[in-house]
């Protein structure tokens, strides 16, 4: 198995102008654009366990540099957001060259995603995992009431920091609905229950690759993730998508679609 | 009526409806001429195609109290704009599932088709939804309920 360092070399040499991954600057990890083979931050590039949604820095570096190619290290997650990414037409998947990374056995089963590794692994060997749903069936075997009373618990210690959605690859969008003072209201704290979260979520669906940053990143510690997940099964099960599967199926809520469609979900 | 919907009317339930302009308007409209008698505690609103409608909307309805939401429109094959009811559709059974998940009974948000000549199912509709909410009761995100709570 090769190392990140000779990948990079590799990369560069075959064709890439620059090389997107993380490096380890004295304990703290942050994201490195290498655009040489002599560059210093090459001695400092690792996988380690640390997790960064670099698609977002990727969406502003083609833009940015219209006729250059980037390679860019990915895990299962990574690569789920660039492929939801260029439906949207916000990467062109063309200009990517994508390095795998399978998450390790403990990294899978901490996370717990549907699919922990790329569909090309060049570091790390593939284990699968299974997701959590003890969150999602505790809310379900409540009633209405009860599921009212504690998600209003949960979102009641939300401080609007906005970290869900600063952190999520899959968040692009220049005006927010999030920030719009007519549906969330500027200054209060928590956030009204539930438009604020009921947005995020919608938004979510068709779109949101289960990657937990959003979890990971909320100081509240509230099950973010969950509510997402949900969303998913959701789309799942009405529209029959999954967002991040396929490279050219769009979520059928980005397009009209065809009666069929209609007459299958009224069913 | 209009003043009863956005003040504290007591127990009487709160009904946005989201019209068609192409159909279901049309529609209420031929229920009214034809006197077929319905509930009045709904605050219609008339919009182009139920494909405008954002799920944002419906957010904000329930943000500010309202007790039921009502989105009507063209039959499916019959949308003025061709496919705009297919958005609904997918839009809405996305979105009331989701409320669910949130503990927002399923009842409270209801999508229906109700064409020009459907005067009599209008009035059927807005009967039915209105008992449906009424047996739900005051939204449990009312501004006012949720202080009632809290005291
Ligand atoms: S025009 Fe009536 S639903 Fe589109």
């Amino acid at each position: 198995m090769s190392d990140l360092k000779s990948i990079v070399r590799e990369k560069l040499r075959d064709g890439a102008d620059a090389f997107l991954c993380l490096k380890n600057e004295e304990g703290t990890v942050l994201p490195a654009l290498i655009t040489d083979a002599d560059s210093p931050d090459l001695e400092l590039v690792e996988v380690g366990d640390s997790r960064y949604p670099l698609g977002k820095i990727l969406i502003d570096l083609l833009r940015e540099y219209p006729d250059k190619r980037f390679a860019v290290l990915v895990r299962g997650c990574d690569e789920r957001a660039l492929v939801e990414l260029s439906k949207l037409e916000q990467v062109d998947l063309e200009r990517l060259v994508l390095v795998g990374v399978a998450c390790s056995a403990e990294e899978a089963a901490a996370c717990g995603c549907l699919r922990p590794y790329p569909s090309d692994i060049a570091l790390g060997e593939k284990v699968e995992a299974a997701p959590g749903r003890e969150v999602i069936d505790e809310v379900e075997s409540l009633s209405d009431a009860e599921r009212m009373a504690w998600w209003r618990e949960q979102f009641s210690r939300c401080i609007k920091c906005y970290g869900c959605r600063n952190i999520c690859p899959m968040c692009f969008c220049k005006d927010c609905a999030l920030e719009e003072p007519h549906l969330v209201e500027p200054g209060v704290i928590p956030p009204d229950f539930p438009s604020f979260h009921i947005i995020r979520a919608l938004d979510m669906t068709g779109r949101c690759i289960d990657c937990g940053l959003c979890e990971e990143a909320c100081p509240a510690g509230i099950p973010l993730r969950s509510l997402y997940r949900k969303m998913q099964d959701i789309m799942e099960d009405k529209l029959e998508y999954r967002a991040g599967e396929s490279a050219e199926e769009r979520s059928p809520l980005s397009f009209l679609g065809s009666e069929q469609d209609i007459e299958k979900l009224e069913e | 009526m209009a003043e009863n919907i956005g003040g504290d009317n007591g127990d009487e339930v709160r009904i946005l409806a989201f019209l068609c302009n192409w159909c279901s308007y049309a529609g209420a409209d031929l229920a009214g001429v034809s006197r077929f008698q319905y509930p009045t505690n709904v605050l219609d609103v008339r919009v182009m195609c139920t494909g405008t409608i954002s799920p944002y909307f419906v957010i904000k309805a329930f943000q500010e109290g309202m007790d039921g939401v009502l989105i009507a429109g063209c039959h499916i094959g019959d949308c003025h704009y061709l496919k705009g009811n297919y958005m609904t559709a997918k839009r809405f059974g996305v979105l009331r599932e989701a409320l669910k998940f949130l503990g927002l009974e399923e009842g409270r948000l209801r999508l229906e088709w109700v064409s020009a000549a459907e005067g009599e199912k209008y009035a059927e509709v807005i009967r039915s939804f209105t008992e449906e909410v009424k047996a739900l009761g005051p939204s449990p995100l009312r501004k006012r309920a949720k202080a009632g709570v809290e005291a």
